[in-house]
């Protein structure tokens, strides 16, 4: 289980994240949902190393990692794909790949996330840049299922992405939970979020608003926190 | 035909030295963004240190190389990583300063510990001939090999080793490494560490053929930046036939061009024609800056406060113009540092201004000295001559223009550098600038009574020449040009789709300041009475951007500053070690400014935000201070769910935190 006990974070002088407890139990998929700027990412950011909490602990399965740098938390299971296209622009789909997967499993890992995203099969000399935005969000989506991750963070990962690729996506992500990692996604698409995840917190203006099942949320509540 | 084969074989042996240095120089900037145009002032650090350890304490020669690449190599690429870490986010500009700062300093501390005559450094490769067609030394065969297999080794690891890719990536998203279970600063270490010890190598490897000579060796592995350039700064594989080329040719320009009058200075020039021919026509998609990514913008300073620099103005025009009542016999230091100011000053428009670097403003005041001797020598008057020096040293900045169009920042940086020693090592020895003697006379102005040409009337005309260029300068920041510039600074692209030519404004601010730099170069040979090749050395324009960096951020005090700094205070230091030290303070000093957090140039760049990436020092404290619960409870908007209602707002959402940690697939 991935907990994030009573965070408190921000950025030179503002602070973005109060008190934010949150807990993204095993084999569970946890819906962060809010309006822009209700810190979101900052969570994710947090949760994975890229910030440091001013205050707060982040325990994933029992060990205190809040004082991590990103890689040794990547090492013990935690996968963030990142904001934007998570993918190094520069380097072939290949080299990604190569660098996505664990030490000594490069071939296989190739052959496991082209069986999963044919197109990528297609393009594995490609320059990852010259990938189209669905293609590269892909290419950074097979990180989440090379990394043999216990717990996955997903940040907007459908974000300007055509219609039919998005629904490609979230084919990805319930083949994902189906592997038995636990997830925690940050949608724009509410409602897709609410029919996959177990629970749902809704964040505002940096503070846990709402908890619960996707069910007992109803339509007004989460418009009211998006209209603020 | 065997004279050929003979060149070529030597050309193969030395290319293959600038080709390790090369292929190093490649490696680090791949991976980290930063140019080390003191790459060559490693590898003369490794060949002094080579050289103290087997001829002065007789240590074997294996065992003395294993050394001098272990400290140089490895100490210095770690400490490279740092410099490199720290300049991660900062403009191009910054990035350039720092390791030009490395270029003076080094050499002019080698030169300060060792003394500046050469020395001879003995062969320690075995050097029997071996005949293959013709003889061949089993040195050459050695160094060739060598370089063969460090360009196979290193190009398979990039293309097949995890830590190669990871090097690839970490200069673009270190965070997205980091993410990916790989530490960005481990791999960077590598990188700095691979660089670095290959650099030493050929330091060590191309002492033998020149001596000990600390310019002359930083500036033969200088040569390598040809290479790098046929590589187009990333292809390992073509850095090393770049080397071969530039030596090839080098070797091959010595045998043919070297007895030809006229061409004596193509075969040492050789390198840099290379290099600025191949930036020239490299195409642009090729060039691709690296580490821009993250990089921050210029920032300028806020304008002063006219209460404030009114008075200040006067006081400094008022204490310049009683100057000459109090310094006695050394006013022409004055003279020479207020020359500096207009260079200065002009440099500024460009590196500050508008973010585009010039390492060679030193050849347009060359070219400037020059034009007015001659004019002076043709009758032309004394005000007139000047001011046409001025003018034809615009159409060689206009030159400059080109690659400034062409090329991204560094680039710009690389190319001048490039274009700086080729004016000083093949325009200024021809018979056409200095004459044959290398020498011409620079005459002062005459004008009835009013004695302009002793030092004091001669100091005046300097000062309100001077003054005159100084305004020339505020204006331009001032006007309109003033804003695109700082615009251009800023975002080329935004500029450009506001509609504006940027092509046109960077061709304007190139002129200016060469122009600028021109009347500068002709008022410096009458202090004097009369003007050489040099003065204009390529290194005092290193040496310029250097101090410029260290004299703050405005636009006109910072000239004064540095003029000051580079012309006016070494000649009040008598004692002979300390001013040995001074060049060496000025490169060290610049670095520092790059660097470190809090002083001049950089002062905004690093002050805060350190730690997008992690570090064992971070100072993790210091941004906890930043958010500290006081300030959350104090200034947030926390209506009704503050923190006494509960750890996550009211007890209703505790409760259900609670329940959903709980209720994991009941």
């Amino acid at each position: 289980m991935l907990e994030l006990l009573d965070i408190n974070a921000g950025y030179e002088g503002s602070t973005v994240l109060r008190n934010v407890t949150l807990y993204v139990p095993d084999r569970s998929v946890v819906a962060l949902l809010g309006p822009n700027g209700a810190g979101k990412t900052t969570t994710l950011r947090v949760a994975s190393g890229l910030l440091d909490p001013a205050q707060g602990r982040i325990v994933l399965d029992g060990v205190d990692m809040t004082r991590w740098p990103p890689f040794a938390r990547a090492e013990r299971g935690m996968c963030l794909i990142p904001e934007g296209r998570g993918v190094f622009a520069a380097l072939s789909v290949r080299d990604n790949l190569r660098l996505q997967s664990e030490p000594g499993s490069e071939s296989d890992s190739i052959d496991r996330a082209t069986q999963t995203f044919p197109r990528l099969g297609q393009r594995l000399n490609q320059v990852a840049g010259t990938l189209s935005g669905g293609e590269q969000q892909m290419l950074a989506l097979a990180r989440a299922y090379l990394a043999n991750a216990k717990v996955v963070l997903l940040d907007e990962v459908s974000m300007g992405l055509a219609p039919v690729i998005v629904d490609e996506i979230f084919e990805f992500i319930d083949r994902l939970r189906s592997t038995g990692v636990s997830l925690l996604i940050v949608e724009q698409y509410v409602q897709r979020a609410l029919d996959i995840a177990d629970y749902v917190y809704v964040l505002n203006r940096g503070a846990i608003n709402f908890v619960g099942e996707p069910q007992e949320i109803e339509g007004e509540a989460i418009l009211e926190s998006y209209l603020g | 035909m065997n004279a050929f084969i003979v060149a070529v074989i030597l050309g193969l042996a030395t290319g293959s030295i600038y080709a390790l240095a090369a292929m190093g120089l490649v490696l680090t900037y791949k991976t980290s963004g930063i140019f080390n145009f003191a790459q060559g002032a490693v590898a003369a650090a490794a060949a002094y240190l080579f050289y103290t350890l087997r001829q002065s304490d007789g240590i074997p020669w294996p065992i003395a190389a294993l050394i001098s690449v272990a400290l140089i190599g490895v100490v210095g690429g770690l400490l490279l990583e740092r410099m490199g870490y720290a300049l991660r986010e900062a403009p191009v500009a910054s990035k350039v300063v720092a390791t030009v700062g490395l270029l003076v300093g080094i050499p002019a501390l080698l030169a300060a510990w060792y003394g500046s005559s050469s020395r001879p450094f003995d062969h320690f490769l075995p050097s029997h001939p071996v005949h293959l067609f013709v003889n061949v030394g089993t040195d050459q065969i050695i160094i060739f090999l060598l370089a063969s297999a460090s360009a196979v080794g290193l190009s398979l690891f990039f293309r097949r080793a995890r830590l190669g890719i990871g090097m690839q990536a970490v200069v673009d998203d270190p965070d997205l490494l980091s993410l990916q279970a790989r530490n960005p600063i481990v791999v960077r270490r590598w990188a700095w560490t691979i660089g670095t010890s290959f650099a030493a190598v050929s330091g060590i490897l191309i002492a033998p053929t020149i001596g000990l000579d600390a310019p002359i060796l930083t500036l033969l592995v200088v040569q390598a930046f040809g290479a790098a350039a046929i590589g187009s700064f990333t292809s390992i594989p073509r850095t090393y036939v770049g080397g071969l080329i530039v030596g090839v040719t080098t070797a091959l320009s010595q045998l043919y061009l070297a007895s030809h009058s006229g061409f004596q200075g193509v075969p040492p020039s050789m390198p840099f024609i290379i290099l600025f021919v191949v930036l020239l026509v490299t195409p642009k998609r090729l060039l691709l800056e690296k580490g821009t990514r993250l990089a921050r913008r210029l920032d300028f300073a806020p304008a002063l406060n006219k209460r404030i620099s009114v008075p200040t103005t006067l006081v400094g025009l008022g204490l310049l113009i009683a100057l000459p009542q109090f310094v006695g016999f050394r006013l022409p230091l004055y003279m020479t540092g207020l020359l500096f100011v207009i260079l200065f000053a002009s440099l500024g428009l460009l590196v500050r201004t508008s973010g585009q670097v010039s390492l060679c403003h030193l050849a347009f005041a060359a070219v400037g000295a020059s034009s007015f001797a001659h004019f002076e020598s043709f009758g032309i008057p004394w005000p007139l001559a000047v001011l046409l020096a001025g003018l034809v040293t615009v159409p060689i900045g206009a030159i400059l223009a080109i690659p400034a169009i062409r090329l991204p920042g560094i680039y710009l940086a690389i190319a001048t550098f490039g274009f700086g020693i080729l004016m000083q090592r093949f325009v200024f020895t021809n018979r056409v600038m200095f004459g044959s003697t290398d020498s011409l006379t620079a005459p002062r102005p005459h004008l009835g009574s009013f004695h302009l040409g002793t030092d004091t009337g001669y100091y005046y005309v300097i000062l309100g020449i001077t003054v005159a260029c100084c305004v020339v300068v505020v204006l331009v920041q001032r006007s309109r040009l003033g804003r695109l510039l700082r615009a251009l600074g800023d975002s080329p692209v935004a500029l450009d789709a506001h509609g504006t030519n940027t092509n046109f404004v960077r061709l304007l601010v190139f002129a200016i300041s060469a122009g600028l730099a021109g009347i500068a170069g002709a008022l410096s040979g009458p202090v004097t009475g009369f003007t050489d090749g040099l003065t204009f050395d390529y290194s005092i324009s290193l040496l310029l951007l250097a101090v410029l960096a260290l004299s703050g951020r405005r636009a006109l005090a910072s000239a004064f500053i540095a003029g000051g700094l580079l012309q006016v205070v070494p000649g009040y230091i008598t004692n002979a070690t300390v001013s040995a030290y001074v060049p060496a303070f000025f490169g060290v000093a610049a670095v520092a400014v790059a660097v470190v957090p809090g002083i001049g140039f950089a002062k905004r760049f690093l002050v805060a935000r350190r730690v997008r990436e992690r570090r064992g020092a971070s100072p993790v404290a210091e941004r906890r201070a930043l958010v500290r619960p006081e300030v959350v409870v104090a200034g947030a908007p926390l209506s009704g769910t503050g923190r006494a209602g509960g750890r996550n707002g009211d007890n209703r959402v505790a409760e259900r935190v609670e329940m959903a940690r709980l209720g994991a697939h009941q």
